[in-house]
């Protein structure tokens, strides 16, 4: 299919009288350097994936058993789920901590990240210090939250703290981008009006910024919740940050109680569902006010 | 009378090679309403935006209410800026605020900082705005978002924010360009209203040649960066407008014709 367009391209280039107009939808198809050079890694990338599982060194291991092994466990996971080592209230109040540690660095996060958005906003700010912030934020965006709480964890010690200013400073960066491109899409127009009506810069700010991108910046903040509430779970296994997370780790890792697991499973699963319904409502309530 | 402004030798020259005004002179008296015109690019919209130093100057000496504008502070420029008030060819609102609040907005350089902030207004200054609205026929649409808005009325907005400044100008850049005719004789009529009955001097920027002729009490031709006229719109000729517009201005010198004619 595509070999023969190329054909009838080059052929047409070649002899102007063939086709006396340009074919616009056919050069929009032809090859440029971006297109070959993403094929070419996809392509690589499956021969690299088919060549590991043919090599593989599958000896040991019997694969109707493993597979069988395997679907067992899931079974036994999701279909008899129970909770022994503490009680269902107990796992709501866990639940609630992961929360509240989720909502936290969020909270903390969108604060910082307001007053950094507006600096580095070019049509707010001095171009030198938008490019430092945007710089620095993703210099910070570009290592996993995960890193940098381990990373606060040799000063402050594993636990809640390093969770928590790990997890902020990750939510700064994130939410600094989502803030400055929403405040630098604001039409410079209604920001001079201000100017010469002889307001100043924080009078603007609230006045005019931040009406404007209010809703973008609920959507994003809402959206960096939800991922706060998964690297929550996440740091409370791998930081001992507490909660539900906590509770699945020591399931799977102390007690070895795979039924555990599956329970605790569908208490993350019903609260990210309720989370998505929630943050579904907001936007459309948004979209109708804004 | 004496005169509001004083344009002294202004120059204004955008990095190495562009100069949008040169050597501009003129002055404006107080509650006088008076037009600029020129061709695209004349240097019209820069030669407003010095007057309340949106641009600075390069040179030249700007005199408002006795005072050099170019001299002034940051914190004076401010004080000065509220008693210019600025409209615009797209009116420059914020679009999700409601009328009324857009219009407040022109008491933001009066208030304190932190007030300013919470969108705190006295009863007084809502009334105030009431009062101008009215004036401006948006009585009914106080409430209303300003995207939500035609055009007409979103520039009747515009003017009541820069009246509620208590301003002693107004600078018009353009202010009916981007209307229908209906509406911009609403906003016309508003703006010489404005000009013969609150006292308030009018500096406009138009395209249309007719209807700065038919409202102004005197005419400032730029071409070029140069002011080429400076009088009564009675005394405008044909020649004027040949020097105003260069010569590919047959069609409006026609124009011109018709209405001197009528
Ligand atoms: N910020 C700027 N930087 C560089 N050059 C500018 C800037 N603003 C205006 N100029 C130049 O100054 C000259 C005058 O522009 P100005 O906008 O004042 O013209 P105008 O008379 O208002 O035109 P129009 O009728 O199209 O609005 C033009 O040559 C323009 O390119
Ligand atoms: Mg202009």
């Amino acid at each position: 299919m595509e070999a023969n367009e190329q054909m009838t391209n080059v052929s047409s280039a070649t002899d102007p009288f063939l086709k006396p107009y340009p074919d616009k939808r056919l050069k929009s198809r032809a090859w440029n350097k971006s297109l070959v050079v993403m094929r070419t890694t996809l392509l690589l990338l499956t021969v690299l994936t088919v060549y590991a599982f043919v090599s593989f060194d599958y000896k040991e291991v019997d694969f109707k058993e493993a597979a069988l092994g395997t679907l067992t466990n899931i079974k036994v996971m999701f279909l008899e789920p129970h909770l022994k080592h503490f009680t269902f209230l107990q796992a709501v109040h866990q639940v609630f901590v992961t929360l509240g540690l989720a909502f936290l660095t969020t909270l903390f996060g969108g604060l910082i990240a307001v007053l950094l958005g507006l600096l580095a906003a070019e049509n707010l700010s001095s171009r030198r210090v938008s490019l430092l912030i945007k710089g620095l934020v993703s210099f910070i965006r570009a290592v996993p939250t995960v890193l940098w709480v381990l990373i606060f964890a040799v000063a402050a010690g594993l636990g809640s703290v390093a969770a928590v200013i790990g997890m902020t400073f990750h939510s700064v960066s994130y939410l600094v981008k989502a803030y400055s491109e929403s405040f630098e899409e604001l039409d410079r127009g209604a920001i001079e009006a201000l100017q010469a009506s002889g307001a100043n810069w924080w009078q603007i700010v609230f006045q005019a910024v931040i009406p404007s991108s209010l809703t973008y910046m609920i959507s994003w903040t809402f959206l960096r919740f939800e991922i706060n509430f998964a690297v929550a779970v996440a740091m409370g296994a791998a930081a001992g940050a507490g909660g539900i997370g906590f509770d699945m780790f020591m399931a799977s890792n102390f007690y070895l109680d795979i039924r555990e697991i599956g329970a605790i499973t569908y208490f993350i699963l019903i609260l990210a569902i309720l989370l998505e319904v929630f943050g579904a409502g907001l936007k459309k309530k948004l979209k109708v006010n804004g | 009378m004496a005169a509001l402004l004083e344009v002294n030798h202004v120059s204004k020259q955008f990095g190495k090679d562009t100069k949008a005004l040169k050597d501009v002179h003129f002055s404006v008296a107080e509650g006088e309403f008076v037009s600029i015109i020129g061709p695209s690019g004349a240097g019209k919209s820069t030669l407003l935006r010095c007057i309340n130093r949106m641009v600075d100057a390069t040179s030249g000496e700007i005199i408002f209410d006795n005072r050099n504008v170019l001299d002034l502070k940051k914190k004076e420029l401010k004080t000065i800026r509220t008693k210019i008030g600025m409209v615009f060819q797209h009116y420059n609102l914020v679009n999700r605020l409601s009328v009324i609040e857009n219009a407040l907005h022109g008491k933001l350089g009066n208030k304190s900082a932190l007030a300013g902030v919470l969108g705190l207004y006295s009863i007084d200054e809502k009334e105030e705005a009431m009062k101008i609205l009215n004036a401006l026929g948006l009585a009914d649409l106080i409430y209303k978002r300003a995207d939500q808005l035609s055009g007409g009325q979103k520039q009747r907005v515009g003017i009541a924010r820069a009246l509620l400044q208590n301003p002693r100008m107004l600078l018009c850049d353009e202010p009916i360009a981007s209307l229908d005719p209906g509406s911009a004789k609403v906003i016309m009529d508003h703006l010489k209203n404005i000009s013969t009955n609150w006292g308030i001097t009018i500096l406009v920027n138009l395209h249309q040649v007719d209807v700065a002729l038919k409202y102004s009490d005197r005419i400032i031709g730029i071409n070029n960066g140069q002011v080429v006229y400076n009088g009564s719109p009675k005394n405008l000729t044909k020649d004027d407008i040949q020097l105003i517009y260069g010569s590919e201005a047959e069609d409006l010198i026609f124009d011109v014709g018709g209405i001197h004619a009528s």
